[in-house]
């Protein structure tokens, strides 16, 4: 039997006063890992608080583990482990206190491994949270997520405030998790090397819509930067996949995605010598991305 | 496992409010010896003012306390965010807040009412003819506190039920005011004997008509709540 998807989301909109997501299409099988990369207040809380339930689209459907959202969301959550960078434990309490309490609830909970876990992050259970730093906070309520054994991880910017080291461990905990190959993690950062270091699949989202969505090998190799020069101040070619270019001089910049091999010779035919193709790295995709989309809008908003 | 996991909300709230509920006991039983020990020494008015803020006084901030550490800090501390991530819905969190809340504010102001009544009419302070009118006066307090409760739960903000806190102050005052002064039960609080005529138990009745009825339209509004975080 076919294991329904991960998460399965189509048509989301939610309207704010000052802020719409927007017709939002997202999906992937379980098993793998979605990235949701964008700048701050681009919409991935609001999406990831969705998922969860904890917000009612004004459209569209969404679907976790097969189960409708928000309606089923007791049996969804039974089998989701959220965590959340602006997500806190009770101050007055220790670990242990909220490890009991997760306990109470969760049959699937693993004891032995919660104590790996502690162990393997460096944390003691007697402490209370209010004398933990961020990021023990974070691996705190990673370890709480972590042992109830879930089907689906769901990661609201949980490397965001750490340091390099607590970084690290968080985000070998997270590949850690995707030992059990039916393992799901949806995952969000403005942090584009996480996101590129353990996801399967990237969707880029800004101003409350998916701008891209695409397997990450397929969306690294779909992104090039071509170095041109042009001598006799040529026109570039009028091609629908150029993001952005810059001149200095004789010399161009051009950023394309959906690149393929036959695309040098375009602009050599239009005049322009091809000195080097370059691949780019999420962060500069993402950066031309958001360039691109703030240009699309300041476009329209003009127009 | 579909089973609801309001039980493990309500023992994780008690839990967190065991030592201030211990505290207010504590604090509630010292005044109590406190009345009973200067009781005899004092005259009547000072021994009935002083013994009603030293009763009421523990327990009605016992109840304003707790229902800011569940419900209104819940919210502004991200705790709730913890919370909404487990099998739950706002409907089942509501629940849980209100099964912490009013048992454990509802038992502590029975209790209270009972010393109160113990010292006002077993001990002769007043005459019987005051047990309906002090019976609504206590009666009013709860509903006063089912009112703030609602309002700090649905708004889960601290503005609003300080101004709502500030607000019934004022109101149940008022509102015990005029009950005195009605004519069905004010000719008969200095009587020999507790008269429930038809006006003190409707009273009564709409009292506690009115405390049932906010509980009620609490989960109603919680219910339509699509937003909960």
């Amino acid at each position: 039997m076919d294991l329904p998807l991960a998460i399965q989301c189509e048509g989301v909109s939610k309207r704010y006063p000052h802020f719409h997501l927007q017709n939002v299409d997202l999906s992937f099988e379980q098993g793998t890992v979605m990235g949701l990369v964008g700048p701050n207040g681009a919409g991935k809380s609001t999406l990831m608080r969705m998922v969860m339930g904890l917000i009612g689209p004004d459209s569209g459907s969404i679907r976790v583990l097969g189960h409708a959202m928000p309606h089923d969301q007791i049996a969804a959550k039974r089998h989701i482990g959220f965590v959340a960078e602006d997500m806190r434990l009770y101050e007055s309490e220790t670990i242990a206190f909220h490890m009991d309490f997760v306990r109470s609830i969760f049959d699937s909970w693993d004891d032995d491994y919660a104590q790996v876990l502690l162990r393997r992050l460096d944390l003691n259970e007697k402490q209370k949270v209010k004398g933990l730093s961020h990021g023990q906070r974070v691996k705190a309520t990673l370890v709480l997520a972590l042992a109830r054994r879930p089907s689906l991880l769901v990661f609201d910017e949980p490397t965001t405030g750490l340091d390099p080291a607590v970084r690290k461990e968080v985000l070998d905990e997270m590949m850690n998790a995707l030992a059990d190959e039916t393992r799901s993690i949806l995952f969000s950062s403005h942090n584009t090397l996480d996101v590129e270091q353990i996801s399967d699949y990237i969707t880029f989202i800004y101003g409350g819509r998916v701008v891209e969505s695409s397997n990450k090998e397929d969306f690294l190799d779909g992104w090039r930067r071509l170095r041109l020069t042009n001598p006799h101040n040529r026109p570039l070619p009028d091609l629908p996949n150029i993001k952005e270019a810059q001149q200095s001089g004789q010399i161009w910049t051009v950023t394309v995605n959906q690149y393929d091999d036959a695309l040098p010779a375009q602009f050599t035919q239009a005049g322009l010598t091809v000195t080097a193709v370059e691949r780019l790295t999420l962060e500069e995709i993402f950066l031309s991305i958001v360039l691109s989309a703030k240009a699309n809008i300041q476009m329209k908003v003009a127009s | 496992m579909s089973t609801s996991i309001v039980p493990q909300l309500v023992g994780k709230d008690l839990r967190l409010l065991s030592r201030i509920i211990l505290t207010f006991v504590v604090v509630s039983l010292i005044f109590i010896a406190i009345l009973a020990a200067i009781w005899d020494h004092v005259p009547a008015v000072v021994q009935g003012n002083f013994g009603f803020i030293l009763l009421i006084g523990p327990a009605g901030t016992c109840g304003i306390v707790m229902l800011m550490k569940t419900n209104v800090l819940e919210k502004e501390k991200s705790t709730q965010a913890f919370i909404m991530s487990l099998p739950v819905t706002v409907k089942e969190f509501t629940r849980a807040k209100l099964w912490v809340n009013l048992p454990v504010f509802g038992l502590f102001w029975a209790a209270i009412s009972a010393v109160a009544f113990y010292f006002a009419f077993a001990r002769g302070l007043f005459p019987l003819g005051g047990v309906p009118f002090v019976t609504m006066v206590f009666l009013g307090g709860f509903v006063a506190y089912t009112c703030i409760l609602a309002v700090s739960l649905v708004s889960q903000n601290l503005g609003m039920t300080v101004l709502c806190i500030a607000l019934f102050e004022m109101a149940t005052s008022g509102y015990l005011w005029a009950i005195a002064f009605l004519n069905p039960i004010s000719q008969h609080i200095w009587g020999a004997v507790a008269v429930w005529n038809p006006t003190a138990v409707g009273i009564v009745a709409a009292q506690l008509l009115v405390a049932v009825s906010v509980i009620v339209v609490t989960l109603l509004v919680q219910n339509t709540k699509r937003d909960f975080i």
